[in-house]
């Protein structure tokens, strides 16, 4: 068994087992009104919502890792391979129930994308139409922020962004994820 | 038949605005209103002038459709209303062509057929008297029950392209809608129905 | 081994930062000039246009209906909330302003969410989700003309659609001095589930976010009112939350005339 059929099955069980569920709705609502507060805030001036939604991610992915493990109760990833499965396949399955494909690894497995199919932070959404939304915003940039945040906490410096977007009016959702090192002078988390 | 629809905030901004003709029996979808250089001008005039009554049957009748709430006789214009519960309202304006035999002696026989079944046979043009194109029609009665129905149709299906727009984070209630696919779906909806 | 939910303690110092945060997020674009009637609906100036996929794909083209069953983890819902409630902290100078800033992201909510639940009552699917289970009143087709439907379209469906069941309580002020409060209460309001308030803050109730839905809802339907989220512990509700809906004079006179006129 492939390691990402494997985390598939691990991802689902745990969905249907394991996580205290909402209704899905008042979570796309809650995070598309954060988005509109930030853009409003800050005059359209997306490239700083962009920063400011990573922020928002990196906290929240300092928080949520835990929770993960938690709840997945997984080992150590042998290798950044099996690392992207994992989030592909668990991770986002845990929080948002969806499992983007991993793809595109470079020669040196340091870098791979997700494709999402779909994206339930964005359901209901369309960019302003101010012939810059469409160019400058990543309305899903939290996310991007949750991957540093919650693998920092595993010693993995990573640095994410999308390169594509539907709501740009791109045929794909892509998010690139590069691992920049792994961090080896500190201490693991403490277990619970 | 000729329509005007307009949507309108809570406070009465407009939002959203369009002309168009009958696409049932054999219309083009074209509006042709009767004083074509005016008529932009006059339907805004006859619709804000039956906000009033609006307002009133708003609170008697807790309908989301109202049908036909008013008629602006110097023009032939009836009005039409939908109110969504957020205070936003769909007026639509339709006016019938002009009664002199003028014209469009054209279709009125080919292209009822769609529409013929819906409406009962009885609606010929030997009851309303006149060759007009959309005797067969619901554009030939403002106020029948069948043009009522097809009126409601129509509301219902742009309010749900309403519900679609304003979902989005990003709208604001009293934004215009400006979104060209919204636009498409409205004309869509009045091809379908009207 | 299943563990509790953590809790996201949201670190809630309030700072005198920048204290003119924005008042009118809810009125900002209704005061446009009535000029803008002249617009002439001609599609190509009236849209600069927003590019799409290749299949074409809008917003025009996802059924409404379609997530509404569905479901995201709790967690999820915590984490961005306590993110929403940490950012808005940042811009604000006390502990009314937050409530006043939550309750004005919660507002435009209130509208959508009106629109959405009449959309799909009107669109006929069986709405068992929606009617109310209590068998007092079916699902809505109507606007709430009244307040009383008013408030069961908020305690009902609307709590049904956000939070998967009805409200604990509603009720009417007893005082004659104040006819027009009306409190709904919710025993365990999802939104305080994960929120951990200092106690120099105890006064703070982030449900203030859904007082501005219910705002939103109410004043949508006409109704204009004021709502707020009052903490109301009880021993076995630690965190029971009273949301007082205050109706403005002309609700209350309206609500006279059309008492008379035998409109329910």
């Amino acid at each position: 068994m492939s390691s990402t059929t494997k985390a598939s099955r691990i991802g689902e069980e745990l969905w249907k087992t394991r996580v205290d569920k909402v209704n899905a709705e008042l979570v796309t609502l809650t995070y598309g009104t954060i988005v509109a507060q930030l853009c409003q805030d800050y005059d359209g001036n997306y490239p700083e919502v962009n920063k400011q939604l990573e922020k928002m991610g990196y906290n929240i992915g300092m928080r949520l890792i835990e929770d993960f493990l938690a709840k997945s109760n997984v080992g150590r990833c042998a290798n950044f391979r099996e690392t992207a499965d994992m989030i592909a396949k668990v991770g986002f399955r845990i929080f948002l129930n969806i499992a983007p494909t991993v793809t595109n690894w470079t020669s040196d497995n340091n870098q791979f994308s997700l494709v999402f199919d779909e994206n339930p932070l964005a359901d209901f959404v369309e960019l302003p139409d101010d012939g810059r939304a469409q160019d400058e915003l990543w309305f899903s940039n939290i996310l991007c922020g949750v991957l540093r945040g919650a693998l920092e906490m595993v010693q993995m410096q990573v640095e994410a962004h999308f390169v594509s977007d539907v709501l740009r009016g791109d045929d794909t959702t892509e998010m690139r994820v590069s691992l920049i090192r792994y961090i080896e002078d500190e201490m693991p988390p403490e277990e619970e | 038949m000729s329509y005007y629809f307009t949507i309108l905030s809570p406070t009465d901004v407009p939002l959203f605005n369009i002309a168009f003709g009958t696409s049932k029996s054999g219309g083009d979808g074209i509006a042709r209103f009767r004083f074509p250089d005016t008529a932009q001008y006059m339907n805004q005039f006859i619709i804000h002038s039956s906000l009033d009554i609006v307002e009133e049957a708003q609170w008697m009748n807790g309908n989301m459709y109202l049908k036909h709430i008013d008629t602006y006789p110097p023009a032939s214009a009836y009005i039409s209303a939908f109110l969504t519960p957020s205070g936003a309202r769909f007026l639509l304006l339709h006016q019938p062509p002009q009664l002199p035999n003028t014209g469009s002696a054209t279709g009125a026989g080919g292209g009822g057929g769609s529409s013929g079944s819906i409406l009962g046979g009885s609606f010929s043009a030997s009851a309303l008297g006149s060759s007009r194109a959309s005797a067969s029609s619901i554009a030939a009665n403002p106020t029948s029950p069948q043009t009522e129905e097809a009126v409601r149709q129509f509301m219902t299906e742009v309010y749900e392209n309403y519900v679609k727009t304003v979902m989005s984070p990003f709208y604001r209630q009293g934004m215009e809608i400006r979104s060209a696919v919204f636009r498409s779906r409205v004309t869509a909806a009045g091809r379908k129905w009207l | 081994m299943a563990q509790p939910p953590p809790r996201h303690a949201t670190v809630l110092s309030l700072s005198n930062s920048n204290s003119n945060s924005n008042l009118s997020n809810a009125s900002t674009a209704i005061d446009r000039p009535h000029s803008s009637q002249t617009h002439m609906p001609t599609p190509s100036t009236s849209s600069t246009g927003l590019r799409v996929p290749s299949n074409r794909k809008t917003i025009y083209d996802r059924h409404l209906n379609r997530s509404r069953n569905a479901e995201l983890s709790r967690a999820s819902f915590a984490f961005l909330f306590a993110e929403m409630v940490t950012y808005a902290q940042r811009r604000v100078t006390g502990i009314q302003d937050l409530e006043r800033r939550l309750n004005e992201q919660g507002y435009p909510l209130g509208l959508r969410l009106l629109d959405l639940l009449f959309y799909r009552t009107v669109s006929g699917s069986t709405s068992s989700s929606l009617s109310s289970s209590s068998s007092t009143s079916a699902s809505p087709p109507n606007r709430p003309l009244r307040i009383l439907p008013l408030l069961h379209l908020i305690h009902g469906p609307l709590w049904r659609l956000l939070f998967n069941r009805p409200a604990d309580a509603l009720e009417h002020s007893v005082s004659p001095e104040t006819p027009n409060e009306y409190m709904i209460t919710d025993n365990d309001p999802l939104v305080n589930t994960y929120i951990s308030v200092p106690k120099e803050m105890s006064m703070l109730n982030c449900a203030a976010f859904v007082a501005g839905m219910i705002e939103g809802v109410c004043d949508g339907c006409g109704f204009e009112a004021k709502v707020t989220a009052h903490n109301q512990p009880t021993e076995m509700w630690p965190s029971r939350t009273i949301f007082l809906l205050r109706f403005g004079e002309s609700v209350m006179e309206r609500e006279k005339v059309l008492e008379r006129a035998g409109v329910k």
